[in-house]
């Protein structure tokens, strides 16, 4: 069952008098529980896709359609919304809420959602946390764990409200071998355990390796769509 | 909302510095007002209380036909039934004391020149209990013989080039217009805060303007003070209570309160009010600048972090809350510190007061009435530091909105590539 489908879809950036196109008519289907890596040279387009598959921008043409409803005409509010409910984004440099504790950190999804009492929010965010290996460190703040624990509850965020896909920037990119490893691993665990949809832009080899589908983007468009 | 809430003030705790010294600006902005205002109303306070206490009194009461001719200081209209008048006035709860005052033109003479003054006769026991003259004085007062003993002002006395003990010569008309000359005996000077009285007013007791005057105990005016009020408006209001009372019960006379005799300085007074609005803006602006300064920091600061929270989906009008509410918190703070730090001014001024006289020595400054020869005393002004503390509040809203809409309208993916 498709999760994502882009058709045609072309980001023109307006530089000055220029005209960038960061993506050409890109058509691409995203089922669910993918564990998918969107390499490329650095301008290819990775970032332009991930933004416009996470709904954070909007394609210039063609169309977006999330789990069969078209997002491509929305508006900013109406993209906050469905991001809100379905998208779950990592990040390269975790951007944890410093002043928030790691527990706080998690459970900013729930709480942004309003969806859930404060009980159940601390109940659904302490599960998450021990899924991620980090239990006992719930009241610590993100300058008192280290960076692999960082990525670690930027995940517990991201798997928290159980989104239908997560989109993650370079996740292992500021980690040691050994941390990205992990990293790695908790992520192929939860997407094999919770059929969760991974979607990662990465130029990390350890990353591209367990990715079971590759896509290679140049200059904005894709160039090889493989499956392993 | 809570979580909004708990992440402003957490950040607010993160820039310890930041908001501290954001704080002390708009605490010291909002206490420098309340205290400048505490001082300009005890300065305003202290003039008409130095006015009333010397010179005008709280209301004057006279025949109505001396009030037509009272330029000229006329000896012939004398009030009749002096105690009966006293009865009634005293009758009011408000009315502290009376004393009578006689005034009349005159010139005093040395050997070499000679000086017009305008003399007032007092009675040296009652005029105590509602003029504060003794307050001011240099040397002695009236003795009890009182005969021929004359105190006048400082300027006047340096004029005429006499001190204390010393005699000088003065002419006036009598109650019959005849002129007549006699030696007074200078007992006291005195250095008050009306530059005029100091330069040309003179002191002699009934006793010797009966023979000197013949004035055989004419009383022309009633000088009438009044119970201390805190609030000059009140007292304002009790002046006009007296002069209706003088007006329904004695309809043969005039009364006269402060409120026309301290017309110009009443004018001043209020001048100097819209002075007073100025400056609170200006002060204000500087707790303004501090919060939008302070704010806006913080929105760049926490820009990726604004990326982030908007691509959990958090709203606009959150972040928009998020950030007002640091720049409501810093002003909650700042203002709480101003309107303590202006309570503590204002309770120390009225309390003990702000001993000139000590600090600037023996400073005389002709300032048309400003005491600055004692202690200023402050004044307390409750709607004022309730309003400050509202206004401080609400500059604090009000600065804090632009910088909080500028990270709410951010583009995420703008946000969460800012380094």
């Amino acid at each position: 069952m498709a999760v994502l489908e882009l058709k045609q879809v072309t980001k023109i950036y307006q530089k000055g008098d220029q005209q960038v196109h960061a993506l050409r008519g890109v058509d691409l289907t995203i089922e669910k529980g993918e564990f998918l890596s969107i390499i490329g040279p650095s301008g290819s387009g990775k970032s332009t896709l991930l933004n416009i598959t996470g709904c954070l921008d909007t394609p210039t043409s063609g169309r977006v359609i999330y789990n069969g409803k078209e997002l491509g005409k929305m508006k900013e509010k109406g993209l906050s919304d469905y991001r809100k409910d379905n998208i779950a984004f990592i990040f390269q440099s975790y951007n944890l809420i410093p002043v928030l504790t790691v527990q706080e950190n998690v459970e900013l999804p729930l709480v942004i959602e309003r969806k859930h009492s404060k009980k159940e929010m601390a109940a659904m965010a302490l599960k998450i946390i021990e899924l991620v290996g980090l239990k006992g460190m719930e009241n610590r703040l993100p300058k008192e764990i280290s960076g692999g624990q960082e990525q670690r509850v930027a995940i517990a965020r991201a798997l928290v409200k159980k989104p239908l896909v997560v989109l993650a920037d370079e996740p292992t990119a500021n980690l040691d071998s050994e941390t990205a490893e992990d990293v790695i691993a908790l992520m192929q665990k939860i997407n094999l355990e919770r059929q969760t949809t991974f979607v990662f832009s990465t130029h990390d080899p350890r990353m591209q390796k367990h990715a079971r589908r590759e896509i290679v983007l140049r200059d904005g468009a894709i160039v090889s769509d493989e499956r392993k | 909302m809570h979580t909004i809430i708990k992440i402003a003030y957490r950040n607010l705790l993160r820039h310890k510095r930041r908001t501290i010294l954001t704080g002390i600006v708009i605490s010291f902005g909002l206490f420098l007002y309340i205290f400048m205002d505490s001082i300009m109303n005890g300065l305003d306070r202290g003039s008409m209380d130095n006015m009333i206490n010397l010179s005008t009194s709280a209301v004057q009461i006279y025949t109505r036909e001396y009030d037509a001719d009272k330029e000229s200081y006329p000896l012939k209209y004398g009030l009749q039934d002096l105690a009966g008048i006293e009865k009634t006035l005293c009758a009011h709860e408000r009315v502290k004391s009376v004393t009578p005052r006689t005034r009349f033109l005159g010139e005093l003479s040395n050997d070499e020149e000679s000086m017009p003054v305008i003399g007032t006769v007092v009675d040296p026991q009652k005029d105590k209990t509602v003029f504060k003259l003794t307050d001011h004085l240099v040397g002695n007062y009236f003795s009890e013989e009182n005969e021929r003993e004359i105190i006048l002002g400082k300027d006047l006395a340096r004029e005429m080039n006499v001190e204390p003990g010393g005699f000088i010569t003065m002419y006036a008309l009598t109650s019959y217009e005849t002129r007549n000359a006699d030696d007074f005996k200078v007992v006291g000077l005195f250095n008050t805060t009306d530059p005029a009285l100091n330069k040309s007013g003179v002191y002699i007791t009934f006793r010797a303007a009966n023979s000197f005057l013949d004035l055989e105990n004419t009383v022309t005016e009633l000088n009438v003070q009044l119970k201390h009020r805190i609030n000059f408006d009140n007292l304002l209001d009790d002046m006009h209570d007296v002069q209706a009372l003088v007006t329904k019960e004695l309809p043969n006379l005039r009364a006269s309160s402060f409120k026309e005799l301290g017309a110009g300085i009443l004018a001043l007074v209020k001048g100097k009010k819209n002075w007073g609005a100025g400056m609170t803006f200006v002060f204000l602006l500087i707790a303004a600048v501090g919060i939008v300064n302070s704010v806006l920091m913080s929105v760049y600061e926490r820009i990726r972090e604004v990326g982030v929270l908007r691509a959990m989906g958090m709203g606009g009008k959150e972040i928009t809350w998020m950030f007002m509410c640091e720049g409501i918190m810093i002003g909650f703070v700042g203002s709480l510190g101003g309107v303590v730090l202006g309570v503590a001014s204002v309770f120390v001024l009225t309390t003990y007061g702000w001993p000139l006289d000590k600090i600037y020595g023996d400073m005389y400054i002709d300032t048309a009435g400003f005491p600055f020869w004692g202690t200023i005393y402050g004044e307390w002004n409750i709607p004022l530091i309730i309003g400050v503390f509202i206004f401080g509040m609400l500059t604090a809203f009000l600065a804090s909105l632009p910088p909080a809409r500028k990270a709410a309208r951010m583009e995420v993916t703008q946000a969460l590539r800012f380094v």
